[in-house]
């Protein structure tokens, strides 16, 4: 799984782009915890590029939701295709995660324009 | 360190060391099989999504509960984890004694026969201190009494343990109600939990439909 990150001033946007299932989970996780750990002002998930989620995939987004949550930085998803968008909808986690349809809304909802 | 399976049977065990009848409904059985699925998820051998569960590896995880499940899921056709969780739930009574064997065999609990009415063989499971069951409650009432959003072990816990109907063991009706927004909203935000969920209203759905099935 390849993940570009855009870092502007009122947030960071990472874009993973691919399969993110167990193979792809940790170091997904990993690269998230480490963008958090810098304290960005927002984060934004923006799932557009996202083809597939797996159980293990989805647990990425509850841990990462998590540590942003207890670092007061707020997490955002967006962008997501119909089917991981069902993959959320079943497994509860639009009734957890603030979910946009695409950047520029995830940005405006946190009060910064799309560049 | 005990695993999920061993926390949702912990849960079970009453003050005397009885199982909680609960042990033996179709909740618990279903909760009891994706408990070991998730540890199978969890340890790489296995990944789920809505269509199927793959294995990724057959190698053994080193417990015996979730190993007996792994050895099942890979010697079948892939199907959803609803389906698997039915189809694995008669074997739950299995893994529930791999589970307790396993917790006396590390000094958690004891096992002790003994007679009822001087006839029928009853078997209790004393707790030696009950840490880890009070480990296993104080998580579920931390997720449920915070505002945080809980761990994914700890979600699942919650999803499987109102599943199977343990929240009963140690919360009151009135309480389970009082806390029911909070239960719905993150107990069990995990694709196997939910293929639990699923697997037992499917399976409740199917109880109603026979008994309808003469009176339509």
């Amino acid at each position: 799984m390849n993940v570009t990150f855009e870092t502007a001033t009122a947030a960071t946007v990472a874009r993973p782009q691919g399969r993110l299932d167990f193979g792809a989970a940790a170091g997904l996780q990993q690269q998230l915890e480490e963008v958090i750990a810098q304290k960005p002002a927002a984060l934004v998930v923006d799932c557009a590029q996202l083809e597939y989620v797996s159980s293990a995939g989805l647990r990425v987004f509850l841990v990462a939701a998590r540590a942003a949550k207890a670092a007061s930085i707020p997490f955002v998803a967006c962008g997501l295709q119909a089917s991981v968008r069902e993959v959320f909808d079943v497994s509860g986690f639009t009734r957890i995660l603030e979910i946009h349809a695409d950047t520029a809304a995830a940005l405006a909802h946190l009060g910064t324009p799309a560049a | 360190m005990v695993n999920l399976i061993e926390e949702l049977v912990l849960l079970t065990i009453d003050d005397d060391g009885s199982v909680a009848f609960t042990a033996g409904g179709s909740g618990f059985r279903m909760s009891a099989i994706g408990a070991c699925l998730v540890e199978l998820n969890n340890a790489g051998r296995i990944d789920a999504d809505l269509d199927a569960v793959h294995v990724l590896s057959q190698e053994p995880v080193g417990h015996a509960a979730a190993d007996r499940v792994l050895a099942l899921v890979a010697a079948g056709p892939e199907k959803p984890v609803s389906q698997w969780v039915r189809q694995l739930a008669p074997i739950s009574g299995e893994i529930v004694r791999l589970a307790l064997g396993s917790l006396a065999q590390r000094g958690i609990l004891t096992q002790q026969e003994s007679r009822f009415l001087w006839v029928l063989k009853s078997r209790r499971y004393p707790l030696i201190d009950g840490a880890e069951q009070k480990e296993a409650k104080l998580r579920i009432l931390s997720a449920l009494l915070g505002d945080d959003l809980p761990t994914p072990h700890d979600t699942v816990l919650l999803g499987l343990a109102r599943v199977g109907g343990v929240l009963e063991g140690f919360l009151s009706t009135a309480e389970i109600a009082r806390l029911d927004d909070r239960i719905e909203k993150i107990g069990g935000i995990d694709l196997i939990a939910k293929g639990v969920e699923m697997a037992l209203r499917d399976e409740q759905e199917q109880i109603a439909r026979s008994f309808l099935a003469p009176i339509c």
